[in-house]
């Protein structure tokens, strides 16, 4: 989540989501099976009267990595995210979570998971409004049998760590819209689960609350590293929040990567018209716009930036200096250059 | 919109002659049939009640050895009989400023301190009137009854919300119970349980138990999914979901059940009493007998202020939203009619006071280790005050309400009976004579009479049928025709078709002089919010106490016969015509209402062109609302000289005489049954 932290691409998926398919309607499973690929979900309403919400979706989530899923109203997301708790059950498909199939676990079993390994955080804050704070981040603890001392001490801690240290014996009610979230937030990671299914979470929140909320999102999880799937309809959200982003529409993926991948190469129209006006200087890298060095050009002595330096990052370095400027990988070795003309054309998007 | 009904029984060329057709038809037939066949036949009476009686008496003879109730009813009758006493027991034993101080403190814990002052006077009067005993006794009933009421209902009401299936099966089973007029429930359960106070407890159980079945349900079905949903992603039980989330969050509506449970309980006190509950209804009942018309109005009192506390009460607890939680607690405000320079030392107070009422508990949970204990100090405090109304009875040995504290109303009442008997009963003006008397006698003379000899002698009895089965298909299409004709003819059928045709011509009349009353008010009111304000006390006033005390006042001015019946039929149906009156001409949209007005319509033009009819499905409701609570009044009518169905009901109870009273309570049931489903389908046909 932080930039540049992004898992090995070959830890083994942390969430798998292979072929899932969901709809709705009085007889869903009939309808998939004599489903053709050419009709669209327009169609098979139209003929049908069953809607498609999530359409063929497979992706993996690696361990620690936050996998955003952004779409406009309609477009499946929220449906994609309740079949991965099973609060929705997919029409067809498999849920693997640590290579563990969700659709074929009993009640019991998924209880389990549910209580040990997921928690999540919803749109309207899903708060419990006749339990006081506390009891509402112990709420997982409580109905997993923990003792009531210890779980009112680790609800305790998560109150703090989201910095509502003092509200623990007020209600919901009493709470503004972003402190409720902040208990949402503090009653899902109550659990310690390794999964965070987080479902369009500041999307009922004030622009400025919402920034506010991103930036402790993102400070949380720099030290947590979470496996987290995020809801959001908002595609700068997904871009500072995201390692890799999804975008969906009707119930399909249309294209899956990095933002910087997004940006630089949206896949078909439809996805640029989102890039279009994204902060291209805070997503792309150095490393995406720099030129090879020509032969003979002497490094030493230049200034540099790291591969990964965003080129808003960059841009002081680049205006001060008339010259080229360096970019070193990791290691320190020289791996291209940019200068001026080349941050500026892609910031504008040229 | 109110012309065109969304879904035409009948193909259009036919709908519009059609109805004149069936009116002609039916007078055709009504001239032609022989006068001396106008009553149903006698001989095809089912003679359903020999075999009835046979069968209790069977029943009776041999309890001991039939295993139902040997293992069942019995044992259920015992437990509820031990469980009553108990309750009686106990109440009575407290001593009475105990009683007082516990009606004073739920008062103040639930509702302030005009409730506490309500609460903790209320048992004082009924101790003044000497109705101490009979108080606590009804009391207990409703204790009993009410708790069983709420042990059934609150499961059954979980069920009907987990599962559309259980719900589907319920729902007509509720509509019924509370459709069918309350009498009917007492006949079969006098057959299982016997005479006493048990079947008493019963019948209330069986009256007052949909509300909370329904409440349950509904509550549970409403509350927010978001919540649902955390606590399902969190991994709960359902057993934990309904726990934890539902029924907590569920819970305004199941106390609003237990409110409206109590209530519909306290309405049951006076028919319970018939079949031998004790209590403050057979103290109404036998001075209603006796007409000693000062004491049924004292008991009628207390029933009254008892229904008034027990409805404030549960009201209160159905206002503990735990969904708002937080609201409340934010800083007291003064109240308005404080002056504002006072304002901070009255808030100044209140912190004082505040801080004072948490201390208990705060000493409680420190002495204890146990910290949670700090947020119950409304109950600690309870507890505290009730053991300082224990000492204080150890200390001065209180007792049962003292003797010699008396203050009787019934003297200055009988006083004032006799006064109007003299004076009001009877005014010559002139040539003209006026009062109660002589307008008792015009109803009876010119409305009562010529009906029912319409009914019963002019009117063939087929004519009757096909004309109720004519109605039901132009409000409700071919079912509802079958239906009505079905339910009439089978009231032939059960040999009840002279009570019954006596029974409906006093209902219509009741009617036309309800309608005549409450839909006028009911536009008054909608046009006036001065009339609406003064209306809307009076109101819920009637609706409140329970039927039966209609009927003291009445007596009083109109002796026995089927006029009081009839006049406290219509004061107790009142109320819902004009509310839903109003309530219908409020609701037309505003732009209707604007539009008539830019178009230059006067008042009385837009009132009749356009709100009226736009309120007319409303309005229909409300007249569907009043005959059943006319019918419900049906055999109340019937013990003060109402003759006909209720009349035979109560004979069948009262004497135990079961074959002839589940005859008369299955023909109120299929009247009952008819026209509600007339009523109810004509003001749906309106709602197109």
């Amino acid at each position: 989540m932080t930039p540049g932290h992004t898992a090995n691409a070959s830890t083994p998926a942390k969430i798998a989501g292979r072929d899932i398919w969901k709809i709705f309607g009085r007889t869903p499973e009939r309808v998939l099976e004599r489903l053709t690929p050419e009709q669209t979900s327009a169609q098979i309403l139209e003929q049908t009267g069953h809607m498609v919400a999530v359409r063929q979706v497979s992706f993996d989530v690696r361990a620690g990595e936050t996998f955003v899923v952004m779409g406009l109203s309609g477009s499946g997301k929220s449906t994609l995210v309740r079949c991965l708790c099973r609060l929705t059950d997919p029409t067809r498909g498999a849920v693997l979570i640590d290579g563990q199939d969700l659709l074929q676990l009993a009640e019991a079993e998924l209880r389990a998971v549910r209580r040990h390994k997921l928690a999540m955080v919803f749109q309207n804050f899903g708060l419990f409004p006749h339990r006081r704070v506390i009891d509402n981040v112990a709420y997982g603890l409580e109905v997993r049998g923990v003792k009531r001392a210890e779980r009112l001490e680790r609800a305790r801690q998560m109150i703090e760590l989201v910095g509502l240290r003092g509200w623990d014996q007020h209600f919901p009610k009493q709470l503004s819209g972003g402190m409720q979230q902040r208990v949402g937030l503090a009653r899902a990671l109550a659990v310690d689960p390794e999964i965070v299914l987080f479902d369009e979470p500041f999307s009922a929140l004030d622009p400025l609350i919402r920034r506010e909320m991103q930036d402790e999102l993102l400070r949380l999880q720099a030290t947590m590293h979470k496996t987290s799937v995020f809801i959001t309809h908002d595609f700068a959200e997904a871009l500072k929040l995201g390692d890799r982003v999804a975008i969906m529409r009707n119930g399909q993926f249309v294209q899956v990567g990095t933002p910087e991948e997004l940006v630089l190469n949206p896949a078909n129209d439809y996805v640029a018209a989102f890039t279009k006006d994204a902060p291209r200087g805070k997503v792309v890298s150095a490393a995406a716009i720099m030129t090879p060095c020509p032969p003979g050009f002497d490094p030493d002595g230049q200034p540099a930036v790291r591969a990964d330096a965003r080129l808003e990052d960059c841009l002081a370095l680049v205006a001060a200096h008339d010259g080229p400027v360096c970019v070193r990988d990791e290691a320190g070795a020289l791996a291209g250059l940019v200068d001026r003309l080349s941050v500026m054309k892609a910031l504008i998007a040229a | 919109m109110t012309t065109r009904p969304l879904a035409r029984p009948w193909p259009a060329p036919l709908q519009r002659y059609a109805p004149w057709a069936v009116v002609a038809g039916l007078f055709a037939l009504a001239a032609v049939w022989p006068a001396d066949a106008a009553q149903f036949p006698a001989a095809w009476n089912l003679g359903l009640r020999a075999p009835i009686d046979e069968f209790q008496s069977a029943v009776i003879a041999n309890r001991e050895t039939i295993p139902v109730f040997q293992y069942f009813f019995d044992p259920l009758s015992d437990l509820i009989d031990v469980g009553l006493r108990w309750a009686e027991d106990f109440l009575l034993a407290t001593p009475w400023i105990g009683v007082v101080g516990t009606g004073a403190l739920l008062g103040y814990l639930l509702g302030g301190t005009r409730l506490a002052l309500l609460g903790g006077l209320s048992p004082v009067i009924t101790g003044l009137f000497g109705l101490w005993e009979p108080t606590l006794q009804t009391l207990a009933l409703m204790i009993v009854a009410v708790g069983l009421a709420v042990l059934i209902g609150l499961p059954l009401g979980v069920l009907a919300a987990a599962s559309d299936r259980v719900d589907r099966a319920l729902r007509p089973v509720l509509d019924g119970m509370q459709t069918m007029p309350t009498f009917v429930y007492l006949i079969p359960v006098l057959l299982v349980f016997g005479i006493a106070r048990v079947p008493a407890v019963v019948a209330t159980l069986i009256y007052a138990v949909p509300p909370m079945i329904r409440l349950t349900s509904l509550g549970l079905r409403e509350v927010s999914p978001p919540a649902l949903e955390a606590a399902r992603a969190f991994g709960s039980t359902r057993w934990q979901l309904l726990v934890k989330v539902q029924l907590p969050l569920a819970l305004p509506a199941i106390m609003a059940g237990v409110n409206q449970t109590i209530m519909m309980a306290l309405s049951m006190i006076v028919i319970a009493a018939l079949i031998g509950a004790g209590g403050l209804g057979r103290e109404v009942l036998v001075s209603l007998q006796r007409l000693q018309v000062g004491k049924a109005l004292e008991a009628g009192l207390a029933i009254v202020l008892l229904a008034i506390v027990l409805d404030r009460l549960s009201e209160g607890l159905s206002r503990i939203d735990l969904t708002d939680l937080g609201r409340a607690l934010l800083a007291p405000a003064a109240p308005r009619w404080l002056p504002a320079r006072w304002e901070p030392a009255w808030l100044a107070a209140a912190r004082v006071l505040r801080r004072a009422a948490a201390m208990p508990a705060q000493w409680l949970a420190a002495l204890t280790r146990r910290p949670e204990i700090e947020r119950y100090a409304g109950l600690v405090n309870l507890g505290l005050a009730v053991l300082a109304l224990v000492l204080v009875d150890l200390l001065f040995n209180v007792g049962t309400f003292p003797e010699s504290w008396r203050w009787y109303l019934r003297q200055p009442t009988d006083a004032l009976v006799l006064w109007l008997r003299d004076n009001v009963f009877e005014i010559q003006l002139g040539a003209l004579t006026v009062g109660t008397g002589p307008l008792s006698d015009f109803v009876t003379l010119y409305l009562l009479n010529p009906l029912r000899s319409l009914f019963t002698t002019f009117l063939p009895w087929p004519v009757v049928v096909l004309g109720a089965a004519a109605l039901g298909g132009w409000a409700g299409g071919g079912r509802l025709a079958l239906l009505a004709g079905a339910g009439v003819f089978a009231i032939g059928l059960l040999g009840m078709w002279p009570f019954a045709m006596d029974t409906l011509s006093q209902i219509l009349v009741t009617m036309l002089i309800t309608c005549l009353i409450a839909l006028p008010l009911g536009v008054w009111s909608s046009q006036n919010n001065a009339v609406r304000d003064f209306l809307r006390p009076v109101l819920d006033f009637l609706q409140t106490i329970p039927s039966f005390v209609f009927l003291v006042p009445v007596i009083m001015l109109f002796n026995i016969g089927r006029v009081p019946g009839l006049i406290a039929a219509v004061l107790y149906a009142i109320a819902p015509g004009v509310k839903l009156t109003d309530l219908g001409i409020r609701g037309v949209a505003g732009e209707a209402v604007e539009a008539a007005h830019a178009f230059g319509a006067t008042r009385a033009q837009t009132l009749a062109g356009v709100q009226v009819p736009m309120a007319l499905a409303s309005i229909l409701l409300g007249v569907n609302q009043m005959i059943m609570m006319v019918l419900a009044m049906v055999v109340i009518a019937g013990m003060v000289g109402g003759a006909g169905l209720g009349l035979e009901a109560v004979n069948g109870l009262v004497r135990s005489e079961t074959g002839r009273g589940l005859e008369a309570g299955l023909a109120i049931v299929l009247l009952a049954v008819t026209m509600d489903r007339i009523t109810q389908a004509w003001a749906a046909r309106r709602q197109g």
